[in-house]
């Protein structure tokens, strides 16, 4: 029988994570817990004996200054205990590294099967009933995707008995099988592509049956023992023609129409026009643009000696089912392109990004999570998963909006550092060779990650694994990622890339590419447990690994390397340059693909785009009379939700590991409000740095999403130069999330809008780009971003997701201690405005407070733009700034504020002296979003030097910083607000202000 | 002059290694990284690694094991089981040994701090969760104790360091905190920016930690264990506030600051007393 090993921290001691889940039972359900007390649960199930249990107890899993312990049932003093364990086939990190520890003290192995299970134990005080207890379980403690969970009352407790013994382990009864798919017809592979879940794409059907049906294949198969295409075959199709693989919806055809004028145009190929035209042809003005467009993610030169590597993605679907889960996976995941550029750089910084419903969301709509608990999930996600990779989190956006209830955004972003040259070859360039030896290092595979085939098609029981949704494991990755920077130096292996999506699949059919042909035993595969079938190896998503190409030459020391860093390798194969991907298993040929398959002509993907301009929509300017409560309405906008501060979720992100902080994602007096972008010095003995931020703007989307685009792009670029970012270094990433644009008549009746908006946003990416000459180093599409949700009559409704760009923007800074931050920081500084101030507030903050869109929405000029950021960049490089900030939403009012409140400094400013038209109302002048402009706070003394410095720009002084803590905005003579900063800022920490 | 060798573990989670490797450069240690297992179970093809021939051990932050089963707990099992008598003997010729946030979760569970009366490899204080329930990354202001026995702080009254943690409250009973203070073995604590006790509030005391104890030492003064980072305070732009301090100079006409951070002082200490007493 296994051995239960209860431990709990002492009743003298604080039960903080107790505590905060009474707090949260509090505030979530409104639910008066006396006292929640935790206990964690060890199940191990190995034969050890008694003596050894006792051992491995004192020794390893109490701690007798804080904890108490025991094999019998612990809990005693509680109204309602709650039970929460894993399911089967969740990665459970912490029973891996309880069995590593419990083998290195006792000098044991443990056997096939044995293994250790962790769980928790909460006791619960208070009155409750039996609903409310559950409720707590279900909603709070455990996500039934992942986790199952007991409540068991007081009196149906034995207390020598306790919780039994769970051990959640998989079991699949079955052998595993090779399957003929049958392709009589283009309906029988439709058929099975719906069956399986494949996705497959109606057009492409006839190109797979031609191919299976060619004589010459079919001869060349005979000679193998293949007939029909088997699963692992189509499978491996399916994988490689989907989507997210092949990005099928931006290098599809788009036939755009504008209703308004009735000009149709035929978009061919967005990512060719739009991304990898313009960046390459930027490239060759710019020599600091060192890899783009193939890799795993881009690279550019950080120095003669380093180059710099970014990229960024999205993982929506997983966090919106299991947020914890999804995001936690998505930023270790993301941190493993970096990983698998070049030949592998070392990670220097993770960036998040959140878009969400209202925290408060109390509306009709029953999402699969509360955006609560999806934001409370997501945050905990980002943070295990960058603090425990010892990768600085240094900034991250988050964004609420009732669009996002049907399925979240979560961005994660990642930068990486490696030297130029390995072995005196450049690190930017790899290939697998013929006859490289086939590496899978890192984690095991299990069902992770297949695409719910099966997972849907079995009868649970409590031995199914919980497929799709994964829980990524920073602990096993740091492992790896120290040992593959030490093979690198050592030039042990020629070429390296990551398990994504699509697993070995994508990854060794990709790589295959480079020597034309690859042979895999997939019975060599490492297993997590047995019983996969050969295609599930095949195309299991399973986290934490990474494919390598190495020559048997370099064989004995890659183990050897591998050993000591305690990361698993295995030789799985090797390349070929037969023209074939070929994978057997135990001798039998399974797959015998092609290379060329895929390079086919497969159809377009086709699309209906049809654009309706703001006023053919029926949108207007609202009507609204001039406010006479500035003061007021400045209060009310900085407690907004998307306004104010959220410095609780900073915190928690550890931005200091590394040692190379520069400019820290808060900053000011007291280090409480954000800065523009956030700086880093990634190596450590040289005065360089790299800067970089991010941004979007998805309110704009509903009035043309051009201009919503060129808003995010303009935003990050300014972002980037207000802390001292090289106006002629700006790399970018695109990160697209966008609602279904394919049109259907009942299921997506505006899919053709919707296409039209991703062909308009492609275009503004286009145009700045090339504008401010932004190669794209990197950049990905998250399609699909739409979700049903149930509705309190039996009903469903669709919602679909902003139309987003999230933007981001590197450059590299020569020296660090030019740097700039956004607090205004002496009295008696002045207080300039670059940039012109339009009538433009649609889709901006302010229409959003009083409940209008309008149609103003603000647009980028970026020729004069350009010419103004290099003189400002230029001033800052000289020294002549204080402080400089990127006006954003909320406009000059709300940002005015900010720089203010950063340095807990008072201002008088005079909105007449702004540079703008004449006539603009003062509600206008401080809430207009116009794009372009900067807050900049500049001594006395450095007056003259930066005005001369700033001639020819529209650069206006329009106050001064203030001894006193007052806010005073006036236009000419007349009196707009006078506020107390100290007290903004308290509406600004207002609405978060009690999280941790 | 023979150089003074500097090891920092690195390995199962571990990270800060660079960093640390780094500042003990600058304080002018000829430092090496070094995995775990390869002083462990060094492998053929390579020259054997011996702590003996070391003089500053460093157990560097980071979640070793992944922090699973309580912080710096696997690793300090790990540790004693196959490092024991050679740190025994490390800690009896007099050498050094600092533990830095997880590395210090290490030492508290290896016995090594505070050892009482010197009896080393006992446990008899702890380092727990946060009383927040959750990691918090702050900078704080640190007291310390002149009149410590410890070497690394020699020459500092106060420093700024950043703290990055979610098990960093200090715990003991309070005879043993007692004792800590009688034997002046508390060398840091927390402070507000007048250099007053935190006295438990948060955010200045970031953890909970009772007596707002940040880093205590062995009686020797030569094994120092403390919750904040101070290599992450190896460049004076690493300070949250070295933007505003360099517009203030900048105005009276003053020099800029140091290129160097304020955290670099801990591990120069180190590599002076080792020159000074220890035969290299």
């Amino acid at each position: 029988m296994p051995a239960r090993l209860e431990i709990r921290l002492k009743k003298e001691l604080l039960d903080a994570e107790g505590c905060s889940i009474k707090k949260k039972s509090k505030e979530y359900f409104g639910y008066e817990v006396n006292e929640i007390r935790v206990i964690r649960v060890l199940t191990i199930d190995a034969q050890l004996d008694q003596s050894k249990l006792e051992k491995i107890r004192e020794d390893l899993f109490t701690n007798p200054v804080t904890e108490e312990s025991s094999y019998s049932p612990i809990a005693e003093d509680f109204d309602w205990l709650i039970w929460v364990g894993y399911r089967p086939g969740v990665r459970d990190t912490a029973g891996s590294t309880a069995q590593e520890a419990i083998e290195d003290v006792l000098g044991i192995a443990f056997r096939e099967g044995e293994a250790v299970f962790t769980s928790k134990l909460f006791e619960v005080k208070g009155n409750l009933i039996r609903d409310h207890a559950a409720r707590i379980a279900r909603d709070l403690l455990a996500n039934e995707i992942i986790q199952q969970w007991k409540v068991i009352g007081k009196k149906e407790w034995d207390p020598q008995v306790g919780i039994g013994h769970v051990t959640p382990k998989v079991i699949l009864a079955k052998t595993p099988t090779v399957r003929e798919i049958p392709i009589e017809s283009d309906q029988d592979l439709e058929r099975i592509s719906r069956e399986r879940n494949l996705a497959l794409n109606p057009r492409d059907i006839p190109v797979i049956r031609n191919y299976f049906l060619r004589d010459d294949i079919r001869e060349q198969r005979k000679k193998m023992g293949l007939d029909l295409p088997t699963d692992v075959e189509i499978e491996y199709i399916s994988q490689a023609r989907s989507d997210h693989c092949n990005h099928n919806t931006f290098r599809g055809l788009f036939r755009y129409r504008d209703l308004s004028t009735g000009e149709t145009l035929n978009v061919d190929n967005l990512f060719k026009t739009c991304i990898e035209t313009p960046t390459l042809a930027i490239q060759k003005d710019k020599d600091w643009v060192v890899s783009v467009l193939w890799d795993n993610a881009g690279v550019g030169r950080f120095d003669e000696d380093h180059l710099y590597v970014i990229t960024g993605e999205t993982h929506n679907s997983p966090s919106n089912m299991e947020a914890y889960g999804g995001a936690i996976t998505g930023i270790v995941g993301i941190y493993r392109d970096p990983m698998g550029t070049g030949l592998g750089s070392r990670l220097i910084l993770g960036m998040y990004g959140f878009c969400v419903g209202p925290r408060n969301y109390a509306g009709d709509l029953s999402p699969h999570l509360h955006p609560r608990r999806l934001l409370d999930g997501v945050i905990e996600g980002v943070r295990d998963g960058g603090n425990k990779s010892g990768i600085p989190t240094p900034y991250g956006l988050l964004l609420f909006d009732e669009n996002y209830l049907g399925k979240c955004l979560v961005f994660v972003t990642a930068m990486g550092i490696m030297p130029a040259r390995v072995a005196g070859g450049p690190s930017h360039e790899k290939a697998a060779k013929p006859d490289d030896l086939i590496i899978m290092c890192g984690g095991r595979v299990g069902k992770d990650g297949i695409h719910g085939v099966t997972a849907a098609s079995e009868t649970y029981s409590e031995h199914t694994p919980a497929g799709h949704v994964q829980i990524g494991d920073p602990y096993t990755q740091k492992k790896m990622h120290d040992f593959l920077i030490e093979a690198r130096d050592e030039s042990l292996f020629s070429f390296i890339t990551d398990n994504g999506g699509g697993g070995l699949s994508s990854s060794i059919g990709e790589s295959a590419r480079f020597s034309n042909g690859c042979r895999v035993d997939l019975d060599r595969v490492p297993l997590k447990y047995e019983g996969l079938d050969q295609w599930e190896i095949w195309v299991s998503e399973s986290q934490e690994r990474m494919t390598l190409a190495v020559n048997p030459v370099h064989m004995e020391r890659f183990m050897e390397l591998s050993r000591k860093h305690a990361v698993e390798s295995t030789v799985i194969g090797e390349f070929t340059d037969s023209g074939y991907l070929r994978l057997d298993y135990k001798g039998k040929t399974c797959a015998y693909v092609r290379m060329d398959l895929l390079e086919s002509q497969f159809p377009k993907w086709e699309f209906d785009a049809e654009w309706i301009p703001p006023s053919l929509k029926g949108l207007s300017e609202p009507v609204i009379t001039e406010p006479s409560m500035y003061g007021k309405i400045l209060q009310s906008m900085l407690a907004r939700p998307n306004i104010c501060s959220r410095n609780w979720i900073v915190r928690q992100y550890d931005h200091e590991v590394q040692g190379g902080s520069v400019i820290k994602p808060l900053v000011g007096k007291h280090r409480d409000v954000p800065g523009d972008a956030a700086v880093v010095r990634p190596v450590l003995s040289s005065r360089r740095g790299i800067a970089v931020s991010q941004a979007l703007a998805p309110h704009y989307s509903a009035i043309d999403t051009y201009h919503m685009a060129a808003n995010a792009i303009d935003e990050a670029v300014r972002k980037v130069l207000a802390v001292g970012g090289d106006p002629r270094h700006l790399g970018g990433v695109d990160n697209f999330c966008w609602p279904t644009v394919q049109y259907d008549a009942v299921l997506n009746p505006d899919g053709k809008y919707k296409a039209a908006q991703l062909v308009r946003a492609n275009w503004a990416l286009r145009d700045y780009c090339l504008a401010y000459g932004i190669p794209l180093l990197s950049g990905k599409d998250s399609m699909y971003i739409d979700g049903n949700l149930a509705g309190p009559y039996g009903e469903r409704r669709r919602v679909s997701g902003l139309p987003t760009l999230l933007f981001t923007v590197c450059s590299v800074i020569e020296d660090i201690e030019g740097c700039v931050s956004m607090d205004a920081k002496f009295a008696g500084d002045l207080v300039y405005i670059l940039g012109e101030t339009s009538d433009e507030l649609g889709g901006g903050e302010y229409y959003q407070m009083l409940g209008y869109t309008g149609v103003n929405v603000p647009t980028v000029d970026a020729n004069k733009s350009l010419k103004a950021y290099e003189l400002l960049s230029l001033a800052i490089k000289r020294g002549l700034t204080a402080s400089c900030h990127a006006v954003s939403r909320g406009g000059l009012g709300a940002h005015l504020a900010l720089v203010a409140m950063a340095g807990e400094i008072g201002m008088d400013l005079d909105l007449a002296l702004i540079p703008t038209r004449r006539g603009l109302s003062p509600s206008r002048r401080l809430f207009s979003e116009s794009a372009g402009r900067f807050i900049i706070t500049v001594s006395q003394e450095n007056r003259n030097s930066f005005e001369a410095v700033m001639s020819g720009a529209p650069a206006a002084l329009i106050g001064r910083c203030l001894p006193t803590a007052r806010f005073t905005v006036r236009l000419g003579d007349e009196m707009i607000m006078s506020e107390d900063i100290m007290a903004l800022k308290e509406c600004w920490k207002g609405p978060f202000g009690g999280l941790v | 002059m023979k150089e003074v060798k500097a090891l920092v573990l690195t390995g199962y989670g571990l990270n800060c290694d660079y960093e640390t490797d780094f500042s003990l450069r600058i304080a002018g240690a000829d430092s090496h990284r070094v995995h775990i297992n390869e002083i462990i179970s060094p492998v053929a093809s390579r020259q054997e690694i011996r702590l003996d021939c070391y003089q500053i051990l460093v157990f560097g932050g980071g979640f070793s094991w992944g922090d699973d089963h309580g912080a710096g707990v696997l690793m300090a099992a790990k540790i004693r089981h196959h490092l024991g008598e050679a740190l025994s003997r490390f800690i009896s010729a007099g050498k050094l040994i600092i533990g830095i946030c997880n590395g210090f979760q290490a030492l508290v569970n290896l016995g090594l701090v505070p050892a009482f009366g010197l009896k080393y490899w006992e446990r008899n204080v702890a380092l727990t969760y946060n009383d927040s329930g959750n990691f918090i990354d702050t900078w704080v202001n640190l007291k310390v104790n002149t009149l410590s026995p410890c070497i690394f702080t020699r020459g500092i009254e106060a420093i700024e360091l950043p703290v990055r943690h979610g098990e960093g409250k200090f715990f003991a009973q309070s005879d043993q905190l007692e004792m800590l203070f009688a034997d002046n073995q508390v060398v840091l604590t927390y402070a507000d920016q007048e250099g007053k006790p935190a006295r438990g509030a948060w955010p200045e005391n970031p953890n909970g930690s009772l007596r707002d104890i940040a880093g205590i030492c062995d009686p020797t003064g030569r094994i120092f264990g403390l919750m904040p980072h101070p290599e992450a305070f190896n460049n004076f732009t690493n300070h949250p506030d070295w933007t505003r301090e360099k517009e203030c100079l900048r105005r009276e006409g003053k020099e800029p600051l140091s290129w160097e951070g304020d955290g670099i002082k801990i591990f120069r200490n180190a590599v002076d007393y080792v020159r000074k007493n220890l035969s290299l």
